[in-house]
């Protein structure tokens, strides 16, 4: 790509977010709208019927849901010879039985999951009734996909089956989210999410599963950390035991191990295994450890064309890139080495508390940015790379 | 005898019938039908937002089936009027329409103004305190009016009368509809009984019914107009739509208690004037609750008046706005 037509991008970009005015109630009502259907893991069909619905309502040329529940819509571009996948994972941590309605205040939006991820979402089916009404016709292929299972136990499955699966050219990712603006993910680091679980025999031993979990954390802390891969282990969440004056009988522990290198998470992966196995020996004790999350490390580098021109785009705007480019969202694409990046469309707060919120007045100017980076990617900044 | 079973056949809707919106903008546009809708609010402040960004949004934007957007407040003390402006509604003080008229406080009072105010055929009211707010409640509503000349009025209800895994689910009324107004109907005017919901706030009407009806200004409004318009049209001139589920506030027993007096003084007002009551005593204006403190009890009493605004028709501005006068 040129320096002539990045820089017709930036032109392109003054102004932009004003341009966007007329759209803002149409993305706000797609805002509460996809907020107040509930989306648990593995729980988000209606959502993402509704999705399906609105990307039939822009004329996409095709509309689907694939066979695990994605939610997908094609524009076709001038050239079709590449596409751009734009995602919006479709689920949240809220349970069905939390309050799902929100409240639209004059300057922001309150709800459970608004920011992560209704607003992301609406910007997704709002996107291509916007580039249509303001007249911007891009050479590539746009595949528009709501994906689920994205979160915790969901392990990314939906935008992993369709990177898998997916018989398409694809020039880049962008992975979008609520929140915050500014956000520039490029990288993922290594993490193993994992889930170790104690039961013990009542008939065989009085001993309390919850000994068994101390035992195996203690046991835990004591693993060197290598600093040079910025290594680190969360204890996350524990429960187990019926009563406080019985012995436990099961116990669990969540745990997520991080670091810069695949090769560090997979031989600490080996040595927690030897560990939980060397407790199981105990009479009438079983441990076992199961993977439930995990990804890759890997990424772009921060000199690569996408990053380059999408911080300047962003910086063009007014937006302040924010300093940390991991985000476990990139490791999808690290495994099919696609190039991508992760863009936030507004500030918010309390996330994934019921009292989340988004502001509005920064909106426009968050989806100003995505139009900007996708212009780049339809100019062939990923291509000549 | 009674029309009810046919009335519900033919009459009672789901909103999922009414999916097809464009189908419904042609024929609207075909008719040449103009629909408004009118918002009343006092303090809404919390939902106000939402209710006209998703209707401005889907159905006018997107749909184009509301012809304009109004919210007529009451004099909210919060920031009802700058969220709803904000975000693209028309906003009206009641107390600014028609000032000639005076101005009384209550829900009636704003829903009788935007009969002046609006300029719909049709007007679709729809409360601003709902929680779940979604296009089709005005979409569900206005349908059996574009759709069948003959109905003039399209009222909401929210729970569906249907077996469902061999169970037959109880309509589900609120507890004054239960406790006061369905005894009431069943008594007086068993017809009424097929209307599933009677005091719901969403309602679509067209405005030959509105003009010609007296609105009581406080809680007897809805309870007013479906013994005025039964008596001038009958049941057939109804008709419901099942919207599904309504979240909403839950009302203290206490603030029921004023609902159900101001709808018994509709109601007996009714009954005198058609001569079916004799001998009734002056209706008394107050209300008597009791609050108990330690072992001391409290009279409370509540002036409650339900006082009624005419027919729209009668009033000289309206029929000068209108043209009514020229013919």
């Amino acid at each position: 790509m040129s320096d002539v037509d990045m820089e017709k991008i930036m032109t392109r970009m003054n102004g932009l977010a004003g341009e966007l005015e007329p759209f803002r109630e149409m993305l706000l009502a797609n805002v509460v709208m996809i907020s107040e259907i509930p989306a648990p893991t593995f729980g988000e069909e209606e959502r993402i019927g509704f999705l399906q619905q609105r990307f039939t309502e822009s004329g996409l040329d095709t509309t689907s849901i694939d066979e695990v529940g994605n939610g997908v819509g094609i524009l076709s571009g001038t050239e079709g010879k590449q596409t751009i996948l734009l995602t919006a994972h479709a689920d949240t941590p809220f349970p069905v039985s939390e309050n799902h309605s929100c409240t639209l205040e004059t300057d922001r939006i309150l709800g459970a999951g608004v920011a992560d991820n209704s607003l992301g979402l609406a910007v997704l089916v709002t996107l291509p009734t916007i580039l249509e009404g303001l007249n911007i016709r891009l050479k590539s292929d746009l595949l528009f996909l709501g994906t689920i299972g994205s979160l915790e136990q969901g392990n990314q499955r939906g935008l992993r089956f369709f990177l898998a699966n997916t018989n398409r050219t694809l020039a880049a990712g962008l992975s979008i989210e609520g929140a915050p603006l500014g956000r520039l993910h490029y990288r993922s680091m290594a993490s193993l999410g994992g889930m170790i679980s104690c039961h013990v025999r009542r008939k065989v031993s009085q001993i309390s599963a919850i000994e068994i979990i101390n035992r195996i954390i203690n046991r835990l802390g004591d693993i060197e950390l290598p600093e040079q891969t910025h290594t680190g282990l969360v204890f996350g969440e524990i429960s187990g035991g019926a009563s406080y004056k019985i012995p436990a009988r099961n116990t669990q522990l969540t745990f997520q191990l991080r670091s810069d290198d695949d090769k560090t998470v997979a031989d600490i992966r080996k040595q927690i295994n030897a560990i939980v196995d060397d407790e199981a020996r105990e009479k009438g004790v079983s441990c076992h450890l199961e993977g439930i999350a995990w990804t890759r490390a890997g990424g772009l580098e921060s000199d690569h064309p996408l990053v380059v021109l999408t911080r300047k785009i962003m910086t063009g705007l007014g937006i302040q890139p924010r300093e940390s480019i991991y985000s476990a969202i990139i490791s999808g694409y690290v495994e099919q080495e696609l190039p991508a990046i992760c863009l936030g469309m507004t500030d918010g707060d309390n996330i994934n508390y019921p009292d989340e919120y988004v502001e509005i007045e920064p909106i426009l100017t968050g989806v100003a940015q995505l139009i900007g980076v996708l212009m780049a990617i339809d100019g062939g900044c990923c291509a000549q790379y | 005898m009674l029309n009810i079973d046919n009335w519900l056949q033919s009459n009672t809707f789901h909103h999922g019938q009414f999916w097809d919106l464009l189908g419904l903008i042609e024929e609207k546009e075909k008719k040449n039908l103009t629909i408004s809708l009118c918002i009343p609010t006092l303090n809404e402040e919390k939902t106000i937002g939402k209710e006209v960004v998703l209707f401005k949004s889907e159905l006018q934007d997107r749909y184009p089936l509301l012809d304009e957007i109004a919210v007529i407040d009451s004099g909210s003390t919060d920031r009802t009027l700058e969220v709803a402006a904000s975000f693209g509604a028309d906003v009206y003080h009641s107390a600014e329409i028609l000032p000639e008229m005076g101005f009384n406080r209550g829900k009636g009072e704003n829903l009788w103004k935007a009969i002046y105010q609006l300029k719909g055929d049709i007007i679709v009211y729809v409360d601003a305190d709902i929680k779940n707010i979604h296009p089709r409640f005005v979409y569900g509503l206005v349908a059996p009016l574009i759709h069948r000349n003959e109905i003039k009025y399209c009222k909401a209800f929210y729970d569906r009368p249907l077996a469902l895994s061999r169970e037959i689910r109880p309509s589900g009324g609120g507890r004054v509809t239960e406790i006061l107004v369905r005894p009431l109907f069943s008594l007086f005017f068993p017809e009424l009984t097929a209307i599933i919901q009677p005091l719901s706030g969403e309602y679509a009407v067209r405005r030959e019914v509105l003009e010609r009806i007296p609105f009581p200004v406080g809680y007897g409004v809805e309870t007013s107009h479906l013994l005025d318009v039964y008596f001038e049209y009958g049941l057939d001139a109804f008709a419901q739509t099942d919207l599904d589920r309504r979240v909403h506030r839950h009302q203290e027993t206490r603030d029921l208690g004023k609902m159900s007096f101001g709808i018994l003084r509709t109601f007996f007002k009714r009954m005198k004037a058609r001569g079916m009551v004799n001998d009734l005593p002056e209706l008394t204006a107050n209300l008597r609750q009791f609050l108990a403190q330690e072992n001391r009890y409290e009279q409370v009493i509540h002036e409650i008046y339900e006082e009624e605004r005419p027919p729209m028709i009668e009033v000289p501005a309206y029929r000068e706005k209108y043209g009514l006068d020229a013919a």
